[in-house]
């Protein structure tokens, strides 16, 4: 136990003096999670300026406007109507509003059976998640007049009278679709930026720490410290678990430097301080099975640092750590499910938005879990195949 | 001054090395060797580059599973696993292996931790290793701000802090300047003095003689003559030559020293010149012989020179190549 403790107590003070480390594990996450936050929106929230142009000037077009207006998207979504579609697409390009929503002449009309061109959506490439929402919302208001008209025409293929169509219209507009998706937490509580910059970022620095971890030990391997601590009473154990504790407290210390500046400084929100802190070791422990695993993959420093870049950069891109998952395609939705960040982020984004214990953190800590235990059993399998000495 | 130390044929020897062997591939590194060190005992593994010198350390330090034979340090078997024998090894590597970013007090701090001693005594060794190294008014300083001889002190420091019984030194002085390269030697002189048993590998045969109680040639693998040096000289048969220089008349003398009993030969010198030179066997025990001959013959001697055979020409002699090649 003492010498686990000197070598970890050694490699923490050496990490300690170097500069690079300073900067890349504590400095850096805070600053750019920081600039993100800034970038993103001035409030610090998510904010979607929506533009409505509506041609169809008829109760169902009113209708989506006063969805877009309803209280449960309220300070989330700003609405702005504009008189044609060309003003709009104007104000889209300018970057007054991020979206815009075009609703057709006889919108309302289609209601009664007819024909109707359909309802349009004007995005823009740097608004996407702006633009997200206005689709959803948009898809999720034709949907319910879809099936107003369906029920309407329904009834007058059954042989109602055309007198009675339009009361039968009206009623049909009253009733709901009896299946609505809900996201949870999200309408109560929206989404702060650093939120998920904050950890975004610190994951992505931290998982840096693999390369520092990984260099460390073949440098020590270059400059013959490694043999002199071999040559000491200190089992292969002891010096790989002294390493190991120390990566994992420089990990864990970045995590929540990260995750402290942005609560204290930034005013990001989290439901539930203990899920902070287990994901947080969580994905110290998995930053320790990689680092572990490049270890025994490499042969030099070179190629530990060139494999711990490949790792880290390939991790955070497929993992969420530079955009919104939900502003990827589903394909690199699913790829993040496969790597530990993604799944810290998942519950990083659900403490961020009132989610609490178990159900905000139980499914990544398990994917978490299962991605540090597959590592660690090829790293364990590998390290057998090496030759010993 | 202490004793000198016994042969660890007589007393129980801190090292016991049996028929180690070694290959690396098709290349035998190692082939059958076997040494044993008794306390206080300074043991030279003296051979060129390549020999199989700083295999031969690795497995006695645990760092190089041999693939045959056996190592014990005081009879406590030495493997690649953290076993109790290597608590008593103090391993001193060729080339300087410290911490650069941490000064030199962390680094001694830090490999006597690793041996597991108590804080107390931790401080206590620290400060006296420092002060042997002659390191204490820098022990606050970086090891990157140090000199290279600096540095060579405290990776030998390095490997002492923890008092070991056999110290293992891999060419402690390859690359140092005279200066530091005296400092080292005269550090490891008393190491010996004070009890400790050293294994020093060089290829530098003068520090053999200076320094070491015995030594070991080895060669492509093998050990292939063991003794103290003298007895290594000996081994060889090859004899001193004593070059004499006086003023005049030498021819009386030259013959008379030729018939000296330990006298085997004239080289030079009795008919005309200032100069004798003679083939004799241990010239140091027959120069009073010849100088009380010269002042009996009235002859004024000017000045002696002594040319004994030295591990050189041992090294040359059992191997067939230079110690340097």
């Amino acid at each position: 136990m003492g010498a686990v403790l000197a070598i970890a107590a050694k490699d923490l003070r050496q990490r300690m003096r170097d500069r690079s480390a300073w900067v890349i594990v504590f400095l850096a996450p805070v600053l750019i999670s920081a600039l993100m936050a800034l970038a993103f929106n001035n409030n610090d929230e998510f904010r979607a300026d929506i533009a409505v142009v509506d041609l169809d000037r008829g109760p169902a077009a009113a209708g989506l406007t006063q969805v877009l207006k309803s209280p449960e998207l309220r300070g989330t979504v700003h609405v702005r109507s504009y008189g044609t579609e060309a003003a709009a697409r104007r104000a889209v390009d300018a970057a007054d509003v991020h979206a815009a929503v075009v609703v057709p002449a006889g919108f309302t009309a289609s209601l009664h059976g007819g024909a109707a061109a359909p309802v349009k959506v004007l995005d823009s490439v740097d608004y996407g998640l702006q633009a997200q929402l206005a689709r959803a919302v948009t898809e999720s208001y034709v949907a319910q007049v879809n099936a107003d008209r369906l029920s309407v025409t329904t009834a007058v293929a059954a042989g109602t009278p055309e007198r009675d169509v339009s009361r039968l219209a009206a009623k049909a507009a009253l009733l709901r679709l009896p299946e609505q998706v809900r996201a949870q937490g999200l309408p109560d509580d929206p989404l702060k930026v650093i939120s998920y910059f904050g950890p975004s970022m610190g994951m992505f620095f931290v998982l840096f720490t693999v390369g520092f971890g990984a260099r460390s030990y073949f440098v020590e391997q270059q400059q013959g410290t490694l043999d002199r601590i071999a040559a000491a009473p200190v089992g292969r154990g002891a010096l790989l678990i002294g390493k190991s504790v120390s990566t994992f407290v420089y990990s864990l210390a970045g995590l929540a430097t990260v995750t402290l500046v942005s609560w204290l400084a930034f005013g990001a929100r989290w439901a539930d301080p203990l899920g902070v802190a287990v994901l947080s070791v969580a994905m110290a422990v998995c930053v320790v099975c990689l680092t572990a695993l490049v270890i025994a993959l490499v042969r030099t420093e070179q190629q530990a640092q060139g494999l711990a870049s490949i790792l880290v950069f390939a991790l955070a891109l497929l993992g969420g750590n530079f955009v919104f998952a939900s502003g990827t395609t589903p394909l690199i939705r699913r790829l993040a499910q496969f790597t530990p960040n993604g799944w810290a982020l998942r519950g990083f984004t659900d403490l961020g938005t009132g989610v609490r214990g178990w159900d905000a953190v139980g499914a990544p800590l398990l994917g978490i879990a299962a991605f540090s235990a597959v590592v660690a059993a090829v790293t364990a399998v590998l390290l057998r195949l090496r030759r010993t000495p | 001054m202490t004793d000198p130390p016994g042969s660890p044929d007589t007393v129980r020897p801190v090292l016991d090395c049996a028929r180690l062997a070694r290959r690396f591939g098709e290349r035998v590194a190692v082939d059958d060797v076997s040494l044993r060190i008794a306390p206080g005992e300074t043991y030279g593994l003296l051979g060129p580059n390549g020999a199989g010198k700083t295999t031969t350390i690795r497995m006695v330090c645990g760092l190089l599973r041999p693939d045959a034979g056996t190592v014990r340090v005081a009879d406590r078997p030495v493997s690649t696993a953290a076993g109790p024998a290597k608590q008593l090894i103090g391993f001193v590597p060729q080339d300087v292996a410290l911490y650069p970013d941490l000064s030199v007090r962390e680094n001694l701090r830090f490999f006597g931790r690793l041996y597991r001693l108590p804080r107390r005594r931790l401080d206590r060794r620290v400060d006296e290793v420092l002060d042997l190294i002659d390191l204490t008014a820098r022990a606050g300083d970086r090891v990157d701000s140090l000199s290279g001889g600096m540095r060579r002190r405290l990776n030998i420091g390095a490997g002492l802090v923890h008092s070991p019984t056999l110290l293992v030194l891999d060419e402690p002085t390859v690359g140092v300047d005279p200066q530091s390269r005296h400092a080292i030697l005269e550090s490891v002189n008393r190491f010996g003095e004070e009890g400790m048993a050293v294994l020093y590998t060089t290829h530098y045969m003068e520090e053999a003689e200076r320094l070491c109680d015995r030594v070991g040639i080895i060669d492509r693998g093998r050990l292939v003559a063991e003794g103290s040096p003298r007895e290594l000289v000996r081994l060889v048969a090859e004899r001193d030559r004593i070059r004499l220089t006086a003023a005049g008349g030498l021819s009386g003398y030259a013959e008379a020293c030729r018939r000296l009993p330990r006298v085997e030969g004239l080289a030079r010198g009795g008919d005309h010149g200032d100069v004798v030179e003679l083939v004799v066997k241990d010239a140091r025990s027959l120069l009073p012989d010849l100088l009380d001959l010269a002042h009996e013959q009235g002859v004024d001697i000017r000045s002696v020179e002594i040319d004994e055979p030295d591990l050189e020409a041992v090294f040359l002699h059992l191997t067939g190549t230079a110690l340097r090649e």
